[in-house]
């Protein structure tokens, strides 16, 4: 295993910005994935700005859910190769792919019901390294110790207010809303480069899923965090993505600036419903 | 074995080898014979109810027990001809068989296991707690001869052989019956998806009790075999380590398969004669060489199973897969995984 | 009265010692959805190690200290040698391959020990206390016994609840996907699941060895009474393990108390029923949730 998927990530939770000059945070080569018989990504390349939103869009059965669990190691791609800052991941299994700094959403039942809000919480900085050594703090001042990881944990509930109420419930009292809401703090607090987003406003109350947006917007913007989006309802990903990738069969059939592909009507119309 | 001619067919070859390798055999060489046959007989019931309805049991052990006494007692008392015995014999431990299965029919995985496995200890006991009738720790003695047709020379292993044979021949058929019957496809829709098959028109409940009846005749079957071939019931003939035997045998020869049953049979009867003999023959201390032949067969469970997963029967096919190509009644329908994190 | 009471308290012991081989189970069965036939036979094998420590030191306690500590290990090298293979495939093959290891362990035990029963001592007294004349039917080492699997299971509860490692193992159970996700070695929790349940079994071997002596099959019928109270219990509760231990250690002891001889030859055939009965109201055990979680 080589270290490169094991060094500490280098997130941006200090408010470093995006790593200069390094290529994109998140580039996929020709990718190809499948379960079984079925090939599902046929020879994927996508380049996921640093900072940026990246739409993926796509009819059902396009390939997009496939397409994040080949980069987050749920997965294990056939070909290609996943690039996280240059360096070649692909293969990586989940809990190496974390520590690399991809943190993936998954699509549907995110928490764990079981377990109290802030239990998932503290799932999320199961990843940091060092475990319970009370360890002085690191140079970005993110030591690893306990206190480290109450203060991570303060700061989530500060960004989420309704978690906090909630923070000895257990999830599976919590509604859609802040159930999508938990699980993107859980995911932040493993301090990621990149953040899959499997489509986080899926079964949401149209109000709920303006909300939710706005949160991903605010991701990308203040904390720099690269985001890849896979949406269902392309109109509302569109709206915030900067760069816009449809998927269909596998494929991609295009990739542009999402304002351009908004107005792209025929293609819209043919790929995207809309 | 898809039609039932072919079948026929295959078992009256068996038969005529198994009869020329009797005669050529010695004794304890057709005792083994008899020996595997009463465990195909049993381990084919098993192998068919876990397999092919997906309900494990670690007491068939009991049925067999049943069947054992069942036929015991009925030579001892009423002298009825072999045959008779046989068919009620199973037919008792099938109903015992439609009674537990009714009692099970709401357990699954190892809520099954677990209440198999207290049957299994527990049903021997009886023979304690009622020694009058059952004969106690000592058992019943059952008694079994040659029939006057075959002349007053021939070997009574050889004929017990031969009836072994005859009766797993004969119940390997039936079941291959029911394996391509619609029954049988009920079966395997029950275990792969309980709500779709219920919602296909199947009775659920009725399908996993026949299965339990079907595999307890099959026991009982085998039960009544043991006591006409050792001559002998008796608690320790049916412990709870014959039933996991049992279990090991369908599970080492391929759950489901009724090939796997005989693989399966094969190695628990050879393997541990054979173990024992070469421990024997290389002279170690006792307790030391009756040790090895436990160690060693416990090592051939494990790794049978971790190179084989889908046991003999199933590893056969695959490296026959290797000559002929993929056979199309194995590959399984592709389809994209549809777990909670759905599909795209 | 005062036999209700020897019965009752001895029943408690014993019940205690079900409970934890039903412990072990659960956190077996818990973590990796499988069970592990062979516990028996592990806590076996470790008796054996401990009465060689015993024989060689003299020390009863370092007999104690080295078998558990052979439990986490056998626990541990057991999971990642043969389980581990099995964790994709058809769960029948790991009952299989953990059958096939109890059969291992009791022929290696009897290869290195032999198969006479061995004697094997207690740490305490085991005369029988009194409360002024009337004899308790229990000993001090009785009392050890019950205290000693006490103390385990609520060790072990506020483990699980309260520390991270804890956490990780709950968190994998529930949901093996999120827990890699979020970078939980799944692995590796595996592992200690195994390693602790081998400890916890191991605990069961010393305690109830001087009451049924030590040989390669002793630990069969208290697994199959473990497994028994486990299922009762609900395999997915650890309070379930101790509740259905208890029942079932305490009913047993009346029916062997009250019925004499005909009584011990009816324990396994009483069992049967309890198991009967309670599984016929519950189908997954007496705690088990009333919504059945999807496996």
């Amino acid at each position: 295993m080589s270290s490169g998927a094991d060094r500490a990530p280098g997130g941006p939770a200090a408010g470093s910005g995006p790593a200069a000059g390094s290529g994109p945070a998140l580039a996929i080569e020709e990718l190809v994935a499948g379960y079984g018989g079925v090939t599902a990504l046929d020879g994927v390349s996508i380049s996921a700005g640093t900072a940026a939103i990246t739409a993926v869009l796509g009819a059902n059965g396009a390939g997009k859910t496939t397409l994040l669990r080949a980069v987050s190691g749920m997965v294990r791609p056939r070909r290609g190769r996943v690039l996280v800052d240059g360096t070649d991941l692909a293969g990586r299994n989940p809990e190496q792919m974390v520590r690399a700094g991809v943190a993936h959403v998954p699509e549907g039942q995110g928490v764990i019901a079981e377990l109290t809000v802030e239990e998932n919480l503290r799932i999320g900085m199961m990843s940091w390294p060092g475990g319970l050594r009370r360890t002085a703090g690191g140079t970005d001042g993110r030591g690893h110790s306990r206190a480290a990881r109450a203060a991570a944990l303060d700061e989530a509930y500060e960004r989420f207010r309704p978690l906090a109420d909630r923070r000895r419930k257990l999830a599976s009292t919590l509604s859609g809303g802040e159930r999508q809401m938990l699980v993107i703090a859980r995911a932040l607090l493993a301090r990621p480069r990149v953040l899959l987003l499997d489509e986080p406003s899926l079964g949401l109350a149209p109000r709920i899923m303006t909300q939710v947006m706005d949160m991903v917007v605010k991701l990308s913007r203040e904390n720099g965090l690269t985001i890849v989006l896979v949406e269902q309802n392309a109109r509302s990903a569109l709206a915030i993505a900067d760069h816009g990738v449809v998927l269909n069969l596998g494929r991609v059939v295009a990739s542009a600036d999402a304002r351009t592909l908004a107005a792209d009507v025929a293609l819209r119309h043919h790929y995207l419903g809309f | 074995m898809q039609t039932l001619p072919r079948r026929l067919g295959v078992a009256v070859i068996v038969a005529v080898i198994v009869v020329l390798a009797s005669i050529k055999l010695d004794a304890f060489r057709d005792y083994q014979i008899a020996e595997i046959a009463v465990e195909v007989t049993a381990v084919a019931g098993l192998t068919l109810l876990t397999g092919l309805s997906g309900q494990i049991s670690l007491g068939n052990g009991a049925f067999m027990a049943i069947g054992g006494y069942t036929a015991a007692l009925l030579l001892m008392h009423l002298n009825w001809p072999f045959v008779a015995v046989l068919v009620l014999a199973a037919a008792v431990a099938a109903a015992s068989g439609g009674v537990v299965g009714a009692a099970a029919a709401r357990l699954r995985g190892p809520y099954l296991a677990g209440a198999t496995l207290m049957l299994g200890v527990a049903l021997p006991s009886l023979a304690y707690a009622y020694p009058g009738l059952l004969g106690g720790d000592q058992g019943l003695n059952v008694a079994f001869t040659t029939p006057g047709f075959l002349g007053a020379t021939f070997p009574l292993t050889r004929w017990q052989a031969w009836v072994s044979a005859a009766v797993a021949l004969i119940t390997l058929v039936l079941l291959a019956n029911l394996y391509y019957s619609r029954i049988g496809r009920n079966w395997r829709a029950v275990r792969d998806d309980e709500v779709a098959a219920a919602l296909d028109g199947v009775n659920v409940a009725a399908a996993r009790i026949l299965a339990f009846v079907v595999s307890a005749a099959c026991a009982g079957l085998a039960g009544a075999l043991l006591a006409i071939v050792t001559g002998l019931v008796a608690p320790g003939a049916f412990t709870i380590t014959l039933s996991i035997a049992l279990l090991t045998a369908a599970a080492i020869g391929g759950l489901g398969s009724l090939p796997g049953a005989l693989w399966g049979s094969l190695v628990i009867v050879l393997v541990p004669t054979y173990v024992t003999d070469v421990a024997t023959s290389n002279g170690l201390s006792s307790s030391v060489g009756s040790n090895i032949p436990v160690a060693a067969y416990g090592v051939v469970l494990i790794l049978v199973m971790l190179v084989f997963p889908q046991g003999i029967q199933g590893g056969l096919r695959r490296i026959l897969a290797l000559f002929t190509g993929p056979d199309p009644k194995t590959q399984k329908p592709v389809r994209p995984r549809t777990d909670k994190e759905g599909i795209s | 009265m005062v036999e209700f009471l020897q019965f009752t308290l001895s029943g408690i012991v014993f019940g205690m010692i079900y409970a934890a081989v039903a412990l072990s189970l659960v956190l077996i069965w818990r973590g990796t959805r499988l069970l592990n036939y062979a516990q028996g036979g592990m806590a076996m094998f470790t008796t054996y190690v401990a009465i060689e420590v015993i024989h060689h030191t003299g020390s009863y306690w370092a007999g104690f200290a080295v078998a558990l500590a052979a439990g986490v290990v056998l626990g541990a090298a057991c999971q990642l040698t043969v389980i581990r293979p099995t964790m994709n495939k058809p769960p029948l093959n790991a009952v299989i391959v953990t059958i096939g290891l109890l059969t291992l362990l009791e022929g290696l035990a009897g290869i290195f020990y032999g198969g006479q029963y061995r004697s094997f001592p207690a740490a305490f007294s085991i005369t029988g206390l009194k409360i002024g004349t009337t004899p308790l039917g229990v000993s001090r080492f009785d009392v050890f016994v019950a205290v000693a699997v006490l103390v385990t299971t609520l060790v072990l509860a506020a483990a699980f609840k309260y520390t991270n490692a804890g956490l990780r193992m709950r968190a994998a159970a529930f949901n093996t996907t999120i827990a890699r996700l979020s970078g939980i070695r799944v692995a590796r929790v595996l592992t200690v699941g195994w390693a602790l349940a081998g400890l916890i079994g191991a605990l069961a071997g010393v305690l109830v060895s001087p009451s049924t002596f030590l040989y390669p099959n002793s630990m069969d019928t208290i697994f199959v009474f473990g497994f028994t109270a486990a299922v009762i219990g609900g395999l997915d509760s650890p309070a379930g393990a101790v509740v259905g231990g208890l029942l079932l250690g305490v009913v047993l002891s009346y029916v062997a108390g009250y019925l004499g001889s005909k009584g011990s030859d009816l324990t396994s055939l009483v069992a049967l029923a309890i198991l009967v009965v309670v599984l016929m109201i519950r189908p997954g055990g007496l705690f088990s949730a009333a919504r059945m979680r999807q496996v």
